[in-house]
C-alpha cells in the first residue's frame, strides 16, 4: 500500500470548480482520497507548486502503421544530438520517447485518433510499448466499403449502430472517427475531389449522410465521445463553408470536429486564402454540442500524416523534403505520409499559424475546445508549452507576429484580441474538459476516488512556457514517476475503451461478408481482452457508457 | 492452448510460415499432433504436419553438438555472452513479440540487432525514403484491382497460395472478378503439383525480370523495346491504359542478387506513380517470409529504424553499414552471435570465425555445428504472439495450437542473460 500527501499545494481543479485554492491530496493505491487514516509514505511540500489533474491529449498520433511509416521514411531527422533517451525525431519520436516526452510535461492520458480496424493491432502495440501514460484510440469509420454498402442499401439506423459497436469492440477503441466521409474510398474509385453534398461515383452517397447516420449512432449507443470528425476538404481555401456544412450534418447531435484550424479557410483577398475563424468560431460559440481541438501549426519540420489519402495525395508536390507515401488499405481506409515544413517565409503557413490561434482565443468556452497541434501535422507535442505561453501572454503573441518573415498583420485579427487565456482556462481545456468529452470520469479531476494523475508546477517560474514545460513532481496512478524532471519510476498506462451493447446477428453478416470478400476471417479481425493483455501488452479499461442504447 | 490429452478442431488459424500468413486453416488436434484439414497446397500442410514428429516437439539443448542438460547450454551462452566484446543478435525469422525481446535482451548486453533479410527490405523502404511511393494491400486487390500485374519468377514456390486466395479469386466486391486481367511476368512457369495455375485470366510472359527497366520505359513511350512479342506487348499495354485500378506486385527478394534490382524498383514504383495522375494505380512489393515486415516493424516504432541498430549503455545508434551483421561476421569483426530462428526451415548460415548461439525451432538447419543451440516453441504453433503479413498494414494473431515441450525464445533469452 502506498500513500501519499501533497501539502500545501495551489489547487486547480476544474471540475470541482476549485480554482488557485490552497488545499491538501491525499493518495491512495493509486487513487485519490479524502484522507488518510494510515501512515503516509512520502509528502511532497507543495508550498508556492500548482497542482493540477495529469493533462490529457485526445488528439495525438503516436501509433499505427502511419506514424511508423513515417518514422521510416524520414530517418534522416532522427539526430537528436542531445543524445537524450534515443535520436528519433520530436515529431516522429519512438514509442519510448513519445512515453518519456508527454510524461515529463505532465501529460499522463493520449490518445490516438486514427486506428484502422484492421490496424488495430499494430496501434494498440506501439501505444502498449509506451510508458507512463492511459492511451485509447478512435475507430475510423466511414470510408468501408462494408458501411458503405450499407448505407447505399439503405440499411435501418439499428443496423449502423450495430456495426459500430461492434467495431468499437473488435478493435479496442474508445470513440470513433470520420475522416474525409466518404472521400478516401471515392478516391479509390479515382474521384479527387468530394463535397459534403456531393455524390461519391460508386455509392451515390454524400458525407452529409455518413456524418449524420454516424453521429446518431454514436450518440444512440451511448458512446462518451461524440463523433471525431475530420471534415471534408482538408486544407482547402474556403473550405470553412463545407465546414460548417459538416457541422449542420451531424442535425444537432454532440460531435467532434478536429484540427479545426486546417478546415477554417476562406479564399478571399489576393491570395485566395484567408481566415475564416470567426465565422468557424462563432458556430463553435452558439451550438452546444459541438466541441473541437485545434490543430495549431507552429514553426518547423514536422510530418504531416493522415488517412486522407485523397488530401495527402492532391498534396504530395509539397513535400519537403521531396518525398511521401500513400496507401489504400483493405477497404477499410488509406493513409498518406507527407513530410513538410512550416515556414514563417510563407503567407500561407503564417497564416494558418495566425487562424489557429484566432480559434483559440475567440472561442468563448474553454470546455469546448482543446489544445492540440494535431501531433505532428501542426507541430510536435512537444510544443505545447510554447503553445500555452501564446495563449496566456498577449504581448509574447504580438512581438512573434510582428517577426514573421511575412506580413500578415491585414490579414489577421491577432493584434485586436486582447483576450489571454488564465491558467484555469488552460487547466480546463487540458484536463477536466478532454476528460469529459470522453467519458473518462476517474481522470481530469482532483475529486475522491479519481485516478491519481497529478502534475506539479513550481509557480516561482514566472515564465509559464518554461513552468509548463517541466512540471516538478508528476504522479501517475499514485506513483511519483517524475521529480524534478528526471524519471523516477516507470510504469505502463491502461488501454481506455468502450463496449457499447450490439445485437450479435450483424456479426453474422460481417462473416458473410468477410468469407466472400475479405482476405482474412472474422475471429482474426477481433482483438480479445486477453489477446490485448497477454500478447499486445496492454491491460484495458472499460470507460462506461453514457446510457443504455438507444433503440 | 489445449492439454495433452484433448481432439481439439480449432478454425481459422493463422498459419506463420509464409508473409501471406493465410488465416483460414482449419487443424485438428489429437493427442498434441496437429493434423490439416483445410484445402490447402501439400506444401503446407506438410509444414504442419511433420512438426508431429518427435524431433520436432522435444527440446534440444546441445553445447559444441553434444546434447546436455538446457541448465549447462543456458549457463555457457552465459559464459559466452560475458566474453564476448562484440555481440550480434541476428534475427533469422520471428514474430512481434520475439522482436520486442530480442531489444531488450541487446540492450542489456550492448548488442548489435540485424535481420538477415536487411539488406532486401532496406531497399524496399529506400523506395519511400528517396521518393513518392503509392502502395496497396492485399484485400485492396482482390476487390477493386482490375488488372494486375505480378513480377515473378517463382510465385507459386515462394507464395503458395498468392494466386488462389488473394489475386485470381473468384469474388470480388467492386470489380467483375471474371474479367480480371493477371498478367505473371518472369521464367516459364511450371506447373507444380500444389497450384493450379490454370486460370484463363492469367496471361503467363516468358521474361528475363532483369529487363524490367527496360520494359517500364516501353510502356511510357508505347513502343516496345523489350522482348515480349508486339502482340502480348499490345496487350499488357492496353491492359494498362483501361484499367481502373491497377496492381503491381513483386519480390524484391528475387531481384537482389540483379546489379539492377535498386534500379527496378524504382522504375515500377515511379511508373505507377505517374499513372495516378489520371487513373488508380499501386504497389504491393511482396516480402516478410522470414518475419522481417514484423521484425522491421516492432523495431520501426521502438527505434525509429528498421535494422542494423548497437545499443551502448541506454543508448543505441543506427548505421547501416558498420551494424550490417551479416559483413561483421564476414570480417571477422564479431565474436559472438546469437541467432533467433523460431519459424524459419530455412538453413542457417553460420561462421567459424565467432561463437554461436542458435535459439532456433527444433531441427535448425546449419551450415556449421553451433556452440550453443537451444530448441525453442514456434509462434503460432506452441506459442501465442502476432505477425505481420505482407502488406506491411495487417497484423494477425498467432494461437497456441499444442503442449510444447520447449519454451519460447523470449524466455531463453531472459534466461541466457540472466
Amino acid at each position: 500500500m502506498t500513500t501519499l500527501c501533497l501539502k500545501n499545494g495551489q489547487i486547480f481543479d476544474p471540475i470541482n470548480k476549485i480554482f488557485n485554492k490552497k488545499k491538501d491530496i491525499y493518495i491512495k493505491d493509486g487513487k485519490i482520497v479524502e484522507k488518510l487514516n494510515e501512515k503516509i509514505s512520502e509528502t511532497i511540500n507543495c508550498k508556492n507548486k500548482i497542482i493540477m489533474p495529469g493533462a490529457i491529449d485526445l488528439h495525438t498520433h503516436i501509433g499505427g502503421g502511419k506514424v511508423n511509416i513515417a518514422r521510416l521514411m524520414l530517418q534522416e531527422f532522427h539526430n537528436n544530438s542531445d543524445r537524450d533517451y534515443d535520436l528519433t525525431a520530436d515529431f516522429i519520436p519512438s514509442t519510448l520517447k513519445t512515453g518519456l516526452q508527454y510524461i515529463k510535461m505532465g501529460y499522463t492520458s493520449c490518445f490516438e485518433p486514427a486506428v484502422l480496424p484492421i490496424n488495430a493491432r499494430q496501434s494498440h502495440s506501439e501505444m502498449a510499448d509506451t510508458p507512463f501514460i492511459d492511451k485509447g484510440g478512435y475507430a475510423l469509420l466511414g470510408n468501408d466499403d462494408f458501411l458503405l454498402d450499407l448505407i447505399s442499401r439503405g440499411a435501418h439506423q439499428s443496423e449502423i449502430n450495430d456495426y459500430v459497436a461492434f467495431i468499437l469492440k473488435a478493435t479496442q477503441c474508445i470513440g470513433i472517427k470520420v475522416v474525409n466521409p466518404g472521400g478516401i474510398n471515392a478516391f479509390k474509385f479515382n474521384q479527387r475531389a468530394l463535397n459534403v453534398d456531393e455524390n461519391s461515383v460508386r455509392y451515390k452517397i454524400t458525407p452529409r449522410k455518413i456524418v449524420r447516420l454516424l453521429a446518431r449512432a454514436v450518440y444512440e449507443l451511448g458512446v462518451p465521445h461524440p463523433l471525431h470528425v475530420h471534415c471534408s476538404n482538408l486544407g482547402v481555401p474556403g473550405n470553412f463553408k463545407s465546414t460548417i456544412e459538416t457541422i449542420k450534418a451531424a442535425e444537432g447531435l454532440p460531435v467532434h470536429i478536429t484540427h479545426i484550424q486546417f478546415h477554417s479557410y476562406g479564399n478571399n483577398g489576393d491570395r485566395n486564402f484567408s481566415s475564416a475563424s470567426a465565422e468557424i468560431t462563432d458556430y463553435i460559440n452558439k451550438i452546444p454540442n459541438l466541441t473541437c481541438d485545434v490543430g495549431q501549426v507552429l514553426f518547423g519540420q514536422t510530418a504531416t500524416m493522415s488517412g486522407d489519402s485523397m488530401k495527402q495525395h492532391a498534396n504530395h508536390s509539397h513535400a519537403h523534403p521531396d518525398k511521401w507515401l500513400c496507401m489504400d488499405i483493405e477497404c477499410e481506409a488509406g493513409c498518406g505520409v507527407v513530410p513538410f515544413k512550416y515556414t514563417d517565409q510563407s503567407f500561407v503557413n503564417a497564416l494558418q499559424w495566425a487562424i489557429g490561434l484566432e480559434t483559440f482565443l475567440l472561442t468563448e468556452d474553454p470546455d469546448k475546445i482543446f489544445l492540440t497541434t494535431d501531433h505532428p501535422n501542426g507541430a510536435p507535442f512537444t510544443s505545447y508549452p510554447h503553445l500555452i505561453k501564446l495563449l496566456m501572454d498577449k504581448s509574447f503573441r504580438d512581438n512573434l507576429l510582428d517577426q514573421l518573415s511575412v506580413d500578415i498583420s491585414k490579414h489577421t485579427i491577432l493584434k485586436d484580441i486582447k483576450r489571454e487565456y488564465t491558467l484555469s482556462e488552460i487547466a480546463t481545456m487540458t484536463r477536466s474538459a478532454p476528460a469529459r468529452i470522453l467519458g473518462l470520469r476517474n481522470k481530469g479531476s482532483l475529486s475522491k476516488e479519481a485516478d491519481a494523475d497529478i502534475t506539479i508546477y513550481d509557480s516561482n517560474i514566472k515564465d509559464v512556457e518554461e513552468m509548463f514545460a517541466s512540471p516538478t513532481h508528476v504522479i501517475k496512478d499514485g506513483v511519483v514517476v517524475v521529480k524534478d524532471g528526471e524519471i523516477k519510476n516507470y510504469t505502463w498506462g491502461k488501454t481506455q475503451v468502450v463496449k457499447p451493447e450490439y445485437d450479435a446477428t450483424i456479426e453474422k453478416k460481417l462473416k458473410k461478408y468477410f468469407d466472400k470478400y475479405h482476405t482474412i476471417a472474422l475471429p482474426n479481425y477481433s482483438i480479445s481482452n486477453d489477446e490485448m493483455s497477454e500478447v499486445i501488452g496492454s491491460d484495458i479499461n472499460e470507460v462506461k457508457c453514457n446510457r443504455k442504447r438507444i433503440s | 492452448m489445449s492439454k495433452i490429452s484433448d481432439s481439439l478442431n480449432l478454425k481459422n488459424i493463422v498459419c506463420p510460415f509464409c508473409s501471406l500468413h493465410c488465416d483460414d486453416l482449419e487443424i485438428d488436434v489429437h493427442d498434441n499432433k496437429l493434423y490439416v484439414k483445410s484445402n490447402v497446397p501439400k506444401s503446407c500442410a506438410f509444414k504442419y504436419e511433420k512438426l508431429n514428429l518427435p524431433k520436432f516437439k522435444d527440446m534440444v539443448t546441445t553445447v559444441k553438438g553434444k546434447p546436455c542438460e538446457p541448465k549447462k547450454a543456458y549457463q555457457y551462452s552465459r559464459q559466452l555472452i560475458k566474453k564476448s566484446k562484440e555481440t550480434v543478435l541476428l534475427n533469422s525469422s520471428s514474430d512481434v513479440n520475439v522482436t520486442r525481446e530480442v531489444l531488450s535482451a541487446a540492450s542489456k548486453v550492448n548488442a548489435i540487432v540485424d535481420h538477415v533479410n536487411s539488406s532486401i527490405f532496406l531497399k524496399n523502404i529506400s523506395i519511400y525514403q528517396r521518393r513518392g511511393y503509392m502502395a496497396t494491400s492485399l484485400t485492396e486487390i482482390k476487390n477493386k484491382s482490375d488488372v494486375i500485374i505480378v513480377f515473378s519468377n517463382n510465385l507459386f514456390e515462394t507464395y503458395p497460395r498468392l494466386m488462389e486466395k488473394f489475386l485470381a479469386t473468384k469474388n470480388s466486391f467492386s470489380v467483375n472478378s471474371k474479367k480480371k486481367e493477371i498478367y505473371v511476368i518472369g521464367k516459364k512457369v511450371k506447373n507444380t503439383k500444389d497450384c493450379n495455375i490454370r486460370d484463363k485470366r492469367i496471361t503467363y510472359i516468358d521474361f528475363n525480370n532483369r529487363n524490367i527497366t527496360k520494359l517500364i520505359n516501353s510502356f511510357i513511350s508505347k513502343k516496345n523495346e523489350s522482348s515480349i512479342s508486339n502482340k502480348i506487348f499490345n496487350k499488357l499495354l492496353a491492359s494498362i491504359e483501361t484499367s481502373k485500378y491497377l496492381s503491381v506486385l513483386w519480390a524484391t527478394s528475387e531481384f537482389d542478387s540483379y546489379k539492377e534490382c535498386d534500379e527496378i524498383i524504382y522504375n515500377i514504383s515511379a511508373y505507377v506513380v505517374s499513372l495516378n495522375k489520371t487513373s488508380r494505380a499501386a504497389c504491393l512489393s511482396l516480402s516478410g517470409n522470414d518475419g522481417d515486415v514484423s521484425f522491421s516493424q516492432t523495431l520501426g516504432w521502438m527505434t525509429g529504424f528498421p535494422s542494423r541498430i548497437k545499443f551502448t549503455g541506454n543508448f543505441f545508434e543506427y548505421d547501416r553499414d558498420a551494424n550490417n551483421a551479416i559483413q561483421l561476421i564476414n570480417s571477422g569483426n564479431s565474436d559472438l552471435v546469437i541467432h533467433l530462428n523460431p519459424i524459419s526451415e530455412k538453413k542457417l548460415v553460420l561462421n567459424k570465425k565467432n561463437k554461436n548461439i542458435v535459439i532456433g525451432r527444433p531441427c535448425t538447419k546449419f551450415n556449421i555445428e553451433p556452440d550453443v543451440f537451444i530448441s525453442c516453441g514456434i509462434p503460432g504453433i506452441d506459442f501465442k504472439g502476432h505477425i505481420f503479413r505482407t502488406d506491411n498494414v495487417v497484423s494477425l494473431p498467432l494461437t497456441s495450437l499444442r503442449m510444447s515441450h520447449n519454451r519460447s525464445t523470449q524466455e531463453i533469452l531472459r534466461e541466457i542473460l540472466k
